[in-house]
């Protein structure tokens, strides 16, 4: 057995079986994406952005407006 | 192509190297695995910065992460490495296969520990060789020095695991008979 052949099973010896592998992977991906609209459902920030606005919406409509004073 | 394919195309691309780098640096398997997932789920987050880039420039990309991981890790481990040493924790790698013929597997073994023993800087080289399958031009790229460096780094690593092998292969007693 050459020193490339040693190597080489050494080698086998230290690596990642794939089923591990493709354990990391799922536990990945099942991570959720920063900026989740690329799935196509409603961002992770949705309610923030959603009552933010709401609440200057609101905000704006009590202000008097100069014409009507 | 979606973004879970374009993920699974540069785990593919770059697991097995970013592991032998953890391998090479930990000598633990199963921490590097840890490792190298860390260093995926920051991919993961970080794919439209990642995926744009060329081989090189995503290889260069994923090493910066894993050897800025390495570090922070090394200060984290350093401590309790002392606990580790005092309590006579050893880090088993897995055996050779069981079928493997008895003098072979010996003879891997030998290799193995005098990788464990080779310094750092020769035993990371070597790993990401042997078992991420990349070449030195390639090592070099990944851990930002020159090609030069690393061949001669995998050079010098190739001496000793040869002298290793050579000294194994020596019938006992010869030494003492010259």
């Amino acid at each position: 057995m050459s020193l490339d052949d040693a190597l080489a099973a050494w080698a086998a010896t230290v690596r990642l079986p794939d089923a591990a592998a493709d354990g990391i992977y799922q536990r990945i991906v099942m991570t959720p994406a920063p900026g989740g609209k690329q799935y196509g459902g409603l961002g992770r920030t949705w309610w923030r952005d959603f009552s933010a606005d709401f609440a200057a919406r609101m905000i704006t409509s009590t202000r008097r407006v100069p014409w009507a004073a | 192509m979606d973004r879970e394919a374009e993920f699974r195309e540069l785990y593919e691309a770059h697991r097995d190297a970013v592991h032998a780098y953890f391998v090479g640096r930990t000598g633990d398997r199963w921490l590097a695995a840890d490792l190298m997932q860390e260093v995926f789920m920051r991919v993961w987050q970080r794919l439209p910065a990642v995926a744009g880039r060329s081989a090189d420039g995503q290889r260069a990309w994923i090493f910066t992460v894993a050897r800025n991981l390495a570090v922070d890790t090394y200060r984290r481990e350093r401590t309790r490495a002392g606990a580790e040493a005092a309590l006579g924790h050893e880090r088993a790698d897995a055996p050779p296969p069981a079928s493997a013929p008895v003098i072979a597997a010996e003879r891997v073994a030998v290799v193995g520990e005098a990788i464990r023993q080779l310094p750092e800087e020769q035993r990371v080289a070597v790993t990401m060789a042997a078992a991420g399958g990349l070449t030195s031009a390639q090592i070099a790229a990944a851990l930002d020095v020159p090609a030069g460096t690393v061949r001669y780094r995998l050079s010098l690593a190739r001496r000793t695991l040869s002298a290793a092998l050579a000294a194994y292969d020596q019938p006992a007693g010869t030494a003492e008979e010259r």
